[in-house]
């Protein structure tokens, strides 16, 4: 670990910095496309984004457009043809509009409560990590029992009695993954700040909040994006199940988890509108742990993958 | 059946000998098949697990099946709702309408070998009544009697013109005089003891959470009845396991198919789709009291004139139901439906002018609750964008069952879809949802001609005058009526065409086996 950022002992002048961050940034792109795995990876993600940006502008019809024929009747289960390349669903909806609106939903949701997961996880693992002692001792063991609760059980738990609303499926995701993020963070944390460019800082007489977050953060980075990207994949595919489970996003929403529930009983007759949104799941899910074992790679991470 | 396993292993060549015994096996079950068809053959139906096995309470489809196989009814309700002789050869009813006289049929015994008598009769019914059972919706207050063996007289204080439907619903099974726990297991050399009844079946193994195999009752009282040599259930919780346990002839019958799932047993030659209308229906409520969404009559026109039911019934319900009005009498209610009532017009421009005729806004804009059983979903998917070209604009809020139902949710919401089942007589829809006070009045319904006509229906024994009373009731509620019935649906089951003589009901539970053969 520690040798990732090598230890300056003085704070070397801004411009050097700057310099120095870019580079880093460049050198892990190059190293995400070297490896095949890991560019694949980076590219699923990539069109995904695109797709969430883009994808309501792209999409042939609305989620919830009915397709009609000429006479204005109802057009449903129709396997994929050229003017709906995957198929039609029961309720006569275009599956590949739905897939691609459904993007952003399955995009923005985990992202946003990784983000915020992100967040608290960082600063409670990098105080922890720092003051050590007995609020070590304490934050560790609360962060260990929350660790403990099963993630989809909390989960519908907690939906089952508030109801099912965007706002409780963030907040689920945070609480679950908020310790996740603390305890790696911690861990980096510990073998950081000893080192001797913490101390000189301290020595200094550095603020603690600017030894937190401008000496030893960079120094966790590495880690932390790893853990990011496993941590959005995680949450992906968690929303997906409560989606699947009906405590998700309510209809006629394009909830890929929804989508996967509602064309479950129907395999037989029109397979095409439960094999697009179950691939699409797949293949996000897929694409960013390739991403995230790329990022592995790239910073030379062997810390605890969870 | 042969092994399916044995002859899997056989085929991928590991081993001859595992190959050979499994010819033998599929030899030796296709000569025990062609055995077994020659006489009556055993019925395998696949379903859910009966839960509540007490005949008094136990009131879905399962439970129902289970106990008509070991039971026996006074009389019976046939598939088309006439009332036909069973237990009861033949009764008589009062001039003033208030007592009841059933002849008893005379010969039968029940398993255990001891007579039936009135007494077994008088038992059952007043236990009825002592543990309240749902039966007494119909069968209101009474005394029951009997002067001799085989004579039993029902006196009551006001006339009920459901009454036979209560005597013969299907928590009535006839139990021996005393029984104290009707179907509990005993343990011991006798496990089945408690399952005693007069009915074609004896219960000859029950594993939970497998299956329940019975035999035939060897001293049946009608002569060549049953014709099958044995009945088997076979309990499979999800209705797409049931569909493929049909399929690869694990199963002879299912019943109670989502209209979604029908499509898939399309084309299987050996099958038959079995369909039988019902009164099962959705209902679409809009709250009519003060202060509530619709308490403007011309907000619930509205919303009537957005609903294309011709596009429900036909995408969503894929044509397995009729039409159905503003009221929950359905055209299986021949004598009292109303035929000539016309039906409401599918009119999203008038929706509109009415909305904003009665809101003074151009569109309308609400929550909207939708129980999660049957296609409700896709019901409520499809009325949104319907209800979207007459200016109504609603945000749907999908509810399980058991959260719904559980809370009064149900009761106080706006709009809202619930889930009503089969009844065999229409008065209960009216006394339970849509008179002043109703327990279950939805929509807080309060119209008090409409409550006036219901309490005449439930007096009146002559079914010409009570049809003419449910014909104003219908005619009320197409036009100020809180609810919309999209659909009245048919039951779906399906059968193996080895199968004879197999005539579902529409409450699937209440089928009877007793003509039913199978092979041939």
């Amino acid at each position: 670990m520690s040798s990732l950022n090598a230890p300056i002992a003085t704070e070397p002048p801004a411009k050097v910095v700057s310099a120095r961050r870019q580079s880093f940034l460049l050198n892990t792109a190059r190293q995400l496309i070297r490896r095949p795995l890991s560019l694949i990876g980076t590219l699923i993600v990539i069109i995904f984004v695109f797709l969430a940006i883009f994808g309501p502008f792209l999409a042939p019809y609305d989620y919830d457009e009915f397709i009609r024929d000429a006479e204005g009747r109802r057009i449903t289960r129709e396997a994929p043809t050229l003017a709906h390349p995957f198929g039609i669903d029961k309720d006569s909806r275009d599956v590949l509009s739905r897939v691609m609106w459904g993007t952003r939903e399955i995009m923005l949701l985990p992202g946003l409560a990784t983000t915020i997961a992100v967040f608290f996880g960082t600063t409670i693992g990098l105080a922890i990590g720092y003051y050590g002692g007995w609020i070590d001792e304490i934050a560790s063991r609360v962060l260990d029992s929350l660790l403990s609760i099963p993630a989809l059980v909390l989960a519908l738990v907690m939906l089952g009695t508030v109801g099912p609303s965007k706002f409780g499926i963030v907040i689920v995701v945070v609480l679950l993954y908020t310790p996740i993020v603390a305890r790696v963070t911690r861990s980096a944390t510990l073998n950081l700040r000893d080192m001797g460019y913490v101390e000189t800082a301290r020595l200094r007489g550095e603020s603690t909040l600017s030894i937190l977050f401008r000496e030893i953060l960079p120094g966790v980075l590495p880690a932390l994006a790893v853990e990011t990207a496993l941590r959005f994949s995680y949450a992906i595919f968690l929303i997906a199940s409560l989606g699947f489970l009906g405590l998700g996003v309510q209809p006629p929403s394009p909830d890929w988890g929804r989508m996967v529930q509602e064309a479950r009983g129907e395999y037989a007759q029109a397979w095409w509108s439960l094999w697009f949104p179950a691939g699409a799941i797949a293949f996000l899910v897929i694409g960013v742990n390739l991403m995230a074992d790329g990022l592995r790679r790239a910073f030379r991470y062997e810390g605890e993958l969870r | 059946m042969f092994n399916n396993d044995a002859f899997l292993k056989g085929r991928s060549g590991a081993n001859r000998l595992v190959f050979t015994t499994a010819i033998l096996m599929i030899l030796f079950s296709l000569s025990v098949s062609a055995a077994t068809a020659q006489g009556g053959g055993t019925l395998r139906v696949g379903l859910n697990e009966p839960i509540n096995l007490d005949p008094a309470t136990g009131s879905n489809d399962p439970e129902v099946l289970f106990n008509r196989s070991i039971y026996d009814y006074l009389i019976e309700i046939k598939p088309d709702s006439t009332i036909a002789p069973n237990l009861s050869s033949e009764w008589a009813i009062s001039e003033d309408g208030l007592t009841y006289t059933f002849t008893l049929v005379s010969g039968v015994t029940f398993h255990d070998g001891s007579a039936f008598s009135s007494a077994d009769v008088v038992f059952t019914y007043n236990r009825l009544k002592e543990i309240q059972s749902p039966a007494l919706g119909l069968l209101g207050e009474f005394e029951v009697s009997a002067p001799d063996e085989s004579t039993v007289v029902f006196t009551l204080p006001a006339i009920n013109a459901d009454f036979l439907y209560g005597v013969g619903s299907r928590f009535a099974s006839i139990l021996k005089d005393g029984t104290t726990e009707p179907n509990v297991l005993v343990d011991g050399d006798a496990p089945y003891a408690n399952f005693n009844g007069t009915g074609p079946f004896v219960l000859t193994d029950y594993s939970p959470g497998e299956n329940a195999t019975f035999t035939r009752n060897e001293n049946y009282w009608i002569e060549g009845q049953p014709a099958l040599d044995g009945l088997e259930f076979i309990f499979i919780p999800d209705s797409l396991a049931q569909i493929d346990a049909l399929r690869s002839g694990a199963v002879d019958f299912i019943f109670k198919l989502d209209a979604d799932q029908v499509a898939t047993l399309e084309g299987e030659s050996s099958l038959t789709i079995v369909q039988r209308a019902t009164n099962q229906h959705p209902v679409i409520r809009i709250r009519a009291d003060e202060g509530a969404l619709g308490a403007d009559v011309r907000v619930r026109q509205a919303f009537k004139l957005a609903t294309n039911r011709e596009e429900l019934l036909d995408v969503v319900q894929q044509g397995y139901g009729v039409i159905g009005n503003n009221d929950p009498i359905g055209p299986l209610y021949s004598d009292f439906y109303d035929a000539d009532l016309e039906q409401p017009a599918y009119d999203p421009a008038a929706a509109c002018a009415l909305i904003s005729e009665a809101t003074g806004a151009e569109r309308l804009s609400t929550d909207f609750y939708v129980v999660d059983s049957f296609n409700y979903e896709a019901l409520a998917t499809s009325l949104q964008q319907q209800w979207a070209e007459g200016c109504i604009d609603v945000n749907i809020l999908l509810r399980p069952e058991n959260v719904y139902y559980a809370d009064t949710e149900w009761l106080e919401v706006d709009l809202g879809i619930t889930g009503w089942g089969d009844r065999p007589v229409p008065q209960g829809y009216f006394t339970e949802a849509y008179i002043t006070g109703g327990i279950y009045n939805e929509s807080h319904f309060s119209d008090a001609e409409a409550d006036d006509l219901v309490t005449q229906a439930a007096q009146t024994t002559d079914a010409v005058e009570r049809a003419a009373i449910y014909n104003q009731i219908s005619a009320i509620f197409a036009e100020r009526g809180p609810i919309i019935i999209p659909w009245f649906s048919s039951i779906i089951g399906a059968v193996n065409n080895n199968v004879q003589g197999l005539e579902m009901h529409p409450f699937p539970g209440q089928t009877d086996f007793r003509t039913v053969t199978i092979g041939g």
